[in-house]
């Protein structure tokens, strides 16, 4: 199994945590990653919102050169994902768009790549059997709201890889590593998304109420698949937390994290130490790490 | 008299280069509201998608172009999902900010910040082919003289490492510069 890999722009730096704790449980899985040469960043919400023809141009660039590899695409990041896979099905079914945007970038595309997400490789390719056997420490006890947020969730319903409205995927995942995936209602609900510099009030309400209901539900930690997820809602959650007039402590880890931790692996790429609300108490007391990473 | 002034509105050239434009059909929309319902971002905006939609069918150009929505839609795509006749309301509000910035009309109220925010992300995919988060954060806050957006953050930015110092510039930059100056000379067509 190897897959041309797109890392995309927040794994480099606010999302390391999730390039490593993804890259590290693939490898552990017999999954190989080979990175995309020379991949641009996708345009997320503002290239869309602004020009079709970058917002398409932007993830062609990247999807050329995968193809020129001879492989598909795997990406972690919600919104890379949404973006590459939604140009790619255009190109694939509109070849006059295509033409134009090989002229545009200076390509001879012919959209034969496929566009995958890392939690359908872990739960369909890989599969989940293989999953649970390699796993070394379970996370008994560990009650895990997985959040899906929109990008992955909400994509036009040919391209969909889950239920829209009821996701499971993740929640299969966190089960597989022996977790206890919480039933709550707000899996779906946008966090604010790219509006953090722009409208922070809006999300701090949003990220606020997802974190609430989390919570209300019995949540010990949520599990993320988005960067922007991630950073709303553990970056936000002291302001969320002002807003409501209560306390929520509610740990943000990305999903790979918490796979990572299952399958025994290393420190360095579980990263525990990255997150702003301390998940060590809650792990500690599930007796699933020892003493705190923080001093 | 007020029937026949809906019905010419109702075939508007507007309307009609919307939904050119969007590939939706934005007539067959009945006002159900469930775009409203569900819309997370609403509550904080001048106008509710589904009344944005009402205006582009009766043709108010300038009402659907000049709204705080059309800007601070957040394309978390819950309204597309939901729409029991299959409207795509995140291409119509891609459709309606493309409208207005060649009319050269300009975002008002909370539009202005996330009008500065695509701007400010977009040069810095632009300069590097990757987008630097610090450089991000730089750009926006002196684009839009929110000098201390964010600023009470960055001592976590600090302790969790969170941000890599240098940006990732790609190799094929001079192709990427052609690439943003041919969309530019085709969509000022």
């Amino acid at each position: 199994m190897k897959y041309g890999y797109y890392p995309g722009c927040s794994l480099l730096s606010t999302g390391a945590e999730y390039a490593r704790s993804a890259e590290g449980v693939l490898n552990a899985l017999g999954v190989e990653l080979e990175e995309i040469n020379d991949w641009v960043c996708c345009g997320a919400t503002p290239a869309h919102a602004t020009s079709h023809l970058l917002s398409a141009a932007l993830p062609a660039i990247s999807c050329a050169a995968a193809e020129k590899q001879g492989l598909d695409v795997l990406t972690c990041c919600a919104a890379c994902y949404n973006r590459l896979k939604q140009v790619n099905h255009q190109l694939k079914e509109d070849p006059d768009l295509l033409a134009q945007i090989n002229d545009i970038i200076e390509e001879d595309y012919k959209a034969s790549v496929r566009v995958l997400h890392i939690s359908e490789v872990l739960a369909q390719d890989v599969g989940l059997e293989k999953i649970k056997a390699a796993v070394q420490k379970p996370l008994k006890g560990l009650k895990v709201a997985s959040y899906y947020g929109c990008l992955i969730a909400r994509m036009p319903e040919e391209l969909r890889i889950d239920n829209v409205e009821d996701p499971r995927m993740l929640d299969d995942l966190m089960a597989a590593a022996g977790a206890e995936p919480v039933e709550w209602p707000y899996k779906t609900e946008c966090c604010g998304a790219a509006l953090t510099l722009a409208q922070g009030r809006t999300v701090v309400r949003l990220s606020g109420d997802v974190i609430d209901i989390a919570k209300e539900n019995g949540a010990d930690v949520l599990a993320v698949i988005c960067p922007l997820c991630q950073a709303n809602l553990d970056m936000y959650q002291t302001d969320a937390e002002a807003r409501l007039g209560r306390q929520l402590g509610i740990p943000v880890l990305y999903f790979t994290q918490l796979l990572a931790l299952a399958l025994g692996l290393g420190p360095e790429q579980v990263c525990l130490d990255r997150l702003i609300v301390d998940p060590m108490p809650v792990l500690a007391e599930k007796g699933l790490v020892a003493g705190s990473v923080y001093l | 008299m007020r029937l026949e002034l809906a019905g010419k509105a109702l075939q508007s050239e507007f309307l009609a280069a919307v939904e050119e434009h969007s590939g939706q059909n934005v007539s067959a929309c009945y006002q159900c509201g469930k775009c409203t319902g569900g819309c997370p971002v609403q509550p904080d905006l001048d106008l509710s998608p589904s009344r944005v939609l009402r205006f582009v069918q009766l043709g108010l150009e300038d009402k659907a172009l000049s709204n705080e929505t059309i800007w601070c839609c957040a394309a978390c795509g819950t309204c597309t999902s939901r729409c029991p006749i299959g409207i795509d309301l995140v291409s119509i509000m891609d459709t309606l900010r493309a409208f207005a910035e060649r009319k050269g009309i300009s975002p008002p109220g909370k539009g202005d910040t996330v009008w500065t925010f695509f701007r400010s992300f977009l040069d810095g995919v632009r300069q590097f082919g990757r987008l630097s988060e610090v450089a991000l954060m730089g750009s926006y806050n002196i684009n839009s003289g929110r000098l201390y957006t964010n600023v009470i953050k960055a001592p976590w930015f600090v302790l969790r490492s969170k941000l890599g110092i240098m940006p990732h510039k790609i190799e094929r930059i001079e192709r990427l510069e052609r690439v943003f100056q041919r969309i530019e000379e085709i969509e000022k067509k």
